[in-house]
C-alpha cells in the first residue's frame, strides 16, 4: 500500500489555483523531499495531507485512509507552518496534553513530553512558556510535538528555516536517526539539506507536479561534480572531455563542472581526473560523486 | 518506542473538556475573570439579593405588587421556599447568559488565529474538538453556577440555619435550570468563535446577531402576527416567561433552549468540519 496517493488532486483558492491535477504515489522508507519555489503549492499539499483544508477536486489517501480520519491519529504527525502553541501555558504541559490525546497515561505523557523535548535539546525549557522562546526554539518545540508517540509519518514544513546552523544540523540528525521507523516528508528551499537527507524528491512548480525523482536511482550513467579553485576552466573542459568513459561535461556555475560518464565499478575516472589535476597543477576544491540536487532538478 | 492506542472520540471529548476547565482555573487571565465574576456576585449577594429578600418577606410587599402589576402576575415570586433564591433567580436568569457571551467567546478564535488548532486536529477529530471545547465551557459555567449557589446558601444560613435543606433542594433545581438556560448561548458562542478572529470579535458578533435577529423577528411579528412563535428561534427568548416560575415549573421551558442548542451545535459542527484551519 502506498504511503501517500494523490489522484487528480486540485486545490483552488478564490484567486489562485494552488494545486493543479496532481497525480503522485509515494512509498514509505527514506525521507522524501518536497521542493519548489515560493507559491508552488508545497504548503497547500501539506495542509491537504494533514486534513487542514479540503481538496477542490480529486482524492488523497495516506496509508489508504482519508486525511483527518481516526485511523491516522497518532500515525501521522506534522510541523505545520506558522502554528504556535498557546502562550499562556508551559511547553511541557501542552506537549503532555497532546500525548494524553494520543493515548498516553498522565505519567507516561509527562515522560514522553520530556523525551521529545530532549530530542531537540530543549529539556531545560520544559517549564518555559512559548512567549519566552526565540523563533528557533519555538520551531524546535513544534518539531518536538510532531515526534510525540513516534508516529509512522511526519510531515515537516520548512523544519530548519530560521534555525542556526548548529540546530539545523541537530534537526537533520534527528531525521536521520528516526528515519528507520518513521517516513519523513520534508518541504524546504535548502536543497543541500534535502540532498543529505532524502532519496525521493517531489518537485512542484506553479501548482503542478514537475518531477518525482529518486536521487539514488540506478541508471546506466553516473555523475561526478568537480569544483575547482583557480584554473583555466576552458582548458579543463577540453581535457575532461578527452578522458575515457566521459559522455558529457557541463559547466555549472563559475568553478564547477558536472561530468556524466558510463557507470563503472572501479575508480578509474576519479584516478584519471586526479592525475590530470596533478599534472596541470590545477587545484580543486571538491570532488562529489553524483550531482547536487539542484543539478538533478534543474539541469 | 512506545505504541499507544488513541482514545475513542468520546474520551477525547472528556479530555478536552477537562483541559478547558483546568485552563480556565489555572491561568492568570482566567483567574482575573473569575475574581471579577466573584466580586460582582458578592456585591449582588450582599446588597440587592440580601436586602430585596428581606423586603419580599415583608407583609406589605405582596399587596403592593398586586396593586401595581395585577393579582397573580408575580405570584410565583412568593412561592419560593427561601426568599433569597427568588431574587437570585431574577438576577441569574439574565446575568448568566450575559456572562456566557463573554466567558465562552474564545472557544476557537484565538487558537485558530495562531494555528494551535492544527496541533490538536492531528490528534483528535474535528467533531471531538468542537464538542469537547463546548463541553469544557459548560463545565466552567456549571462550576460558576454552583459557586454562586453555594455563596447564596451560606448567606441564607447566616439568617436562618433551619433553611439548609430547602436551600439545597432549591439550589439543585435552580442549577439545572440555569445550566439549560446557558446551553444555547454557549453553543452560539462556539459557532461564532469559529468564525471570528478574536474573542472580542465573537462577542461583538453575538451582540449584533442578537440585536439584528430581535429586530427582524419584531418586524415580522408586526407584519404577520400569526408568526409569533418565530421569536423562539432566538436563544433566551423564554427567559422573560421564566421569571415568574420556580422549581420544577421552570423546567417546562427547557425544551426551547435544548432544541436551540441541538440546532446551533449541529450548525457549528458542520462549520467546524468545513473550516480551513
Amino acid at each position: 500500500m502506498s504511503l501517500i496517493q494523490c489522484n487528480n488532486l486540485s486545490k483552488h483558492y478564490p484567486n489562485k489555483l494552488a494545486l493543479d491535477n496532481i497525480n503522485l504515489s509515494l512509498d514509505a522508507g527514506a525521507p522524501i523531499a518536497l521542493v519548489g519555489p515560493n507559491g508552488a503549492g508545497k504548503t497547500t499539499l501539506f495542509s491537504l495531507l494533514c486534513g487542514y483544508i479540503q481538496p477542490t477536486q480529486g482524492s488523497l489517501t495516506i496509508l489508504g485512509h482519508a486525511p483527518g480520519s481516526k485511523a491516522l491519529q497518532g500515525v501521522l504527525s506534522a510541523l505545520p507552518q506558522d502554528a504556535e502553541l498557546d502562550p499562556h501555558f508551559t511547553i511541557a504541559s501542552q506537549l503532555q496534553f497532546f500525548a494524553t490525546l494520543q493515548g498516553f497515561s498522565q505519567a507516561d505523557a509527562k515522560q514522553e513530553a520530556l523525551r521529545v523535548l530532549a530530542l531537540v535539546d530543549l529539556a531545560e525549557s520544559a517549564q518555559a512558556k512559548p512567549k519566552s522562546l526565540s523563533h528557533g526554539m519555538s520551531k524546535r518545540v513544534s518539531i518536538a510535538q510532531a515526534l510525540i508517540g513516534s508516529p509512522s509519518i511526519v510531515l515537516l514544513d520548512e523544519p530548519t528555516a530560521g534555525l542556526d546552523p548548529a540546530n539545523a544540523k541537530k534537526i537533520r540528525q534527528i531525521v536521520k536517526d528516526l528515519s528507520n521507523d518513521t517516513t519523513f516528508l520534508i518541504s524546504s528551499h535548502n536543497l543541500d539539506e534535502l540532498e543529505k537527507l532524502c532519496d525521493q524528491v517531489v518537485y512542484l512548480e506553479q501548482g503542478k507536479l514537475q518531477q518525482s525523482v529518486s536521487i539514488k536511482a540506478s541508471q546506466a550513467t553516473d555523475f561526478i561534480t568537480l569544483t575547482m579553485q583557480v584554473c583555466d576552466m576552458d582548458s579543463l573542459h577540453q581535457q575532461l572531455l578527452g578522458l575515457n568513459q566521459v559522455i558529457e561535461v557541463k559547466r555549472s556555475g563559475d568553478e564547477q563542472y558536472v561530468i556524466e560518464y558510463q557507470k563503472q565499478r572501479n575508480f578509474e575516472l576519479e584516478q584519471q581526473i586526479l592525475s590530470l589535476l596533478a599534472e596541470k597543477q590545477w587545484r580543486y576544491k571538491a570532488i562529489l560523486k553524483g550531482r547536487t540536487l539542484e543539478e538533478t532538478l534543474f539541469s | 518506542m512506545q505504541h499507544v492506542t488513541p482514545p475513542s472520540g468520546l474520551s477525547h471529548i472528556g479530555l478536552l473538556a477537562k483541559y478547558e476547565l483546568t485552563k480556565r482555573f489555572t491561568n492568570k487571565s482566567g483567574m482575573v475573570a473569575l475574581i471579577a465574576f466573584m466580586l460582582i456576585w458578592a456585591i449582588l449577594l450582599l446588597y440587592p439579593i440580601k436586602s430585596a429578600s428581606e423586603f419580599i418577606m415583608g407583609p406589605n410587599f405582596r399587596s403592593f405588587t398586586e396593586a401595581l402589576f395585577g393579582p397573580g402576575s408575580l405570584q410565583h415570586l412568593f412561592e419560593w421556599p427561601v426568599a433569597e433564591f427568588a431574587v437570585f433567580w431574577l438576577a441569574a436568569l439574565y446575568l448568566f447568559p450575559m456572562f456566557s457571551i463573554f466567558i465562552a467567546a474564545d472557544q476557537f478564535s484565538s487558537d485558530k488565529q495562531r494555528g494551535s488548532l492544527r496541533f490538536l486536529t492531528l490528534r483528535v477529530s474535528r467533531g471531538s474538538l468542537f464538542f469537547g471545547r463546548f463541553a469544557g465551557q459548560m463545565l466552567i459555567q456549571l462550576s460558576l453556577i454552583i459557586l454562586t449557589l453555594l455563596a447564596t446558601i451560606a448567606m441564607v444560613l447566616t439568617r436562618d440555619m433551619s433553611l439548609f435543606i430547602p436551600s439545597l433542594t432549591t439550589s439543585l433545581l435552580v442549577m439545572v435550570n440555569l445550566f439549560i438556560v446557558v446551553l444555547p448561548y454557549t453553543a452560539a458562542m462556539a459557532l461564532l468563535s469559529l468564525h471570528a478572529n478574536s474573542a472580542r470579535q465573537a462577542s461583538i458578533f453575538a451582540i449584533i446577531l442578537w440585536a439584528l435577529v430581535s429586530i427582524i423577528i419584531g418586524l415580522i411579528n408586526f407584519k404577520f402576527p400569526q408568526l409569533s412563535g418565530l421569536n423562539m428561534i432566538l436563544p433566551g427568548s423564554q427567559i422573560s416567561s421564566m421569571i415568574n416560575t420556580q422549581g420544577l415549573g421552570s423546567l417546562a421551558y427547557s425544551p426551547i433552549p435544548l432544541l436551540q442548542t441541538v440546532v446551533i451545535l449541529g450548525l457549528g459542527y458542520l462549520l467546524m468540519k468545513r473550516s480551513a484551519l
